[in-house]
């Protein structure tokens, strides 16, 4: 006989998250042990019937509308829409401006000196700037979706009443550790030193939740709630959180401004 | 509404044209509603959950992609508002959710069966009050395995957890579920 599948196996197998029909349905057909659990599962989750939302009639989305219409934010346009706003566009118009007054002044200038021995450099300078940009707007990005992440766990375990199980924080917390370490390297690298300083912190605290025991007791929570506090690390997080997020809206409003900055 | 007048509606809306952005909340606001009814359990709470969702919606509608379904995105928008409300008013869960005890302790008329539906409203009554004692994230992920039928992927993708995660977020339910159903199940 075969190992005996666990409960976890075979809510998957019910949720037909495992293929029907494969080896878990081959076991069941010979063990009897397994079977019974399965028919008892079964049982149970077929009690437990999709609640009935209450009726919303066909005027339900109007009101909705009503009640929201006067408390809609201004949108986080995206960079072509906001490009296009006449303010850019008068903004953008000045630096065309500027630019070609730049070149003239340049080619006036050239003609009366040597050849510049640098010339061709500018194009490819240029060109690795554009990649930078992107690569940086992809940090930014994915940084603050990763610190929105770890507020959750933190705020978790900020709110958890002692002697909670804890163990789906610790294998979120877990998942998270990787990723932090991966993005602060990348924000080392980047030059975004203060980023990468937040990361190491909440690096720390994250891995200090994951080797915590899952039931965790007061004194343990008090030591990660203090950690937490002492590092100020949810206000730094969702600080850091709000920037990012504002320098990536800053970022795709001007794509082709030269992304220089220092944290 | 056909494919190209929802992707005419969505690009006014994007440009922050308010009166298309109506149309969408018009059209998504009952499923938004379910939805959140489902997470949730609460009748306020779910319609709390489909103001702010909207509102969220549409301050991130420049970062929608054009290309995806805007009923998929909201519905991620949804499932995690409802997580957010339920966490920040944990303290209130941890009495019973009186909507669903109220709906299962409606007499129906149209049954010949009176019994069988009074174990039927014990049941679904003990089903809302073991929602309650699910963590938010246990709650939202087997609603939407559950209910709404969405696979461990998709569900991953919505609340934003790894795969461990969002499996052990399920077996945690279903543990915490199977363990208030299962002294019923003999009298069902």
């Amino acid at each position: 006989m075969s190992k005996h599948y666990s409960e976890d196996d075979l809510i998957l197998y019910y949720y037909e998250e495992r293929p029907r029909g494969g080896d878990i349905q081959a076991h069941l057909d010979r063990c009897d042990q397994c079977a019974t659990a399965y028919r008892n599962l079964s049982a149970t989750l077929r009690l437990v019937e999709t609640p009935a939302a209450p009726e919303r009639g066909d005027q339900y989305g109007l009101e909705v509308w009503q009640r929201i219409r006067h408390q809609l934010p201004e949108q986080e346009l995206s960079w072509w829409s906001a490009w296009f706003r006449a303010d850019r566009l008068a903004l953008a118009g000045a630096f065309v401006v500027m630019v070609l007054a730049a070149f003239v002044t340049g080619l006036w200038w050239a003609s009366g000196a040597k050849s510049a021995p640098t010339a061709g450099i500018a194009p490819k300078t240029s060109a690795k700037a554009s990649g930078d940009d992107g690569r940086q707007r992809i940090l930014l990005t994915t940084v603050a979706d990763h610190l929105d992440r770890s507020e959750r766990v933190l705020t978790d375990i900020m709110n958890t009443p002692a002697g909670h199980d804890i163990s789906l924080e610790q294998e979120w917390a877990e998942d998270l550790v990787s990723a932090s370490r991966l993005y602060r390297q990348d924000a080392a690298d980047a030059g975004e030193h203060s980023v990468a300083l937040v990361l190491d912190d909440l690096e720390r605290s994250l891995l200090e939740i994951v080797h915590s025991p899952s039931k965790a007791t007061a004194a343990n929570l008090d030591q990660l709630r203090r950690r937490i506090d002492a590092a100020s690390l949810l206000f730094k997080v969702r600080v850091l959180g709000d920037e990012l997020r504002q320098r990536e809206r800053q970022d795709v409003s001007r794509p082709r401004a030269l992304s220089t900055h220092t944290s | 509404m056909d494919a190209t007048e929802v992707t005419a509606v969505l690009t006014r809306a994007r440009q922050g044209d308010s009166e298309a952005f109506r149309t969408l909340v018009e059209r998504h606001s009952r499923r938004a509603f379910q939805l959140a009814y489902r997470i949730t359990g609460n009748e306020q709470d779910a319609e709390d959950v489909v103001q702010e969702s909207f509102i969220r919606a549409y301050r991130q509608l420049g970062r929608f992609e054009a290309r995806a379904h805007f009923g998929t995105w909201l519905h991620r928008i949804v499932a995690n508002c409802s997580v957010d409300l339920i966490r920040s008013r944990r303290a209130r869960y941890d009495h019973t959710s009186t909507d669903a005890l109220d709906a299962a302790d409606q007499p129906e008329t149209d049954s010949p069966n009176p019994e069988r539906l009074a174990a039927s409203a014990q049941i679904q009554q003990t089903v809302a009050a073991a929602m309650t004692s699910l963590s938010p994230l246990e709650r939202a992920a087997f609603t939407l395995r559950h209910y709404e039928g969405r696979s461990i992927a998709e569900i991953g993708k919505t609340l934003g957890l790894g795969t461990s995660a969002t499996k052990h977020s399920v077996f945690r339910a279903v543990k915490k579920l199977r363990a208030a159903l299962e002294p019923l199940r003999g009298e069902s």
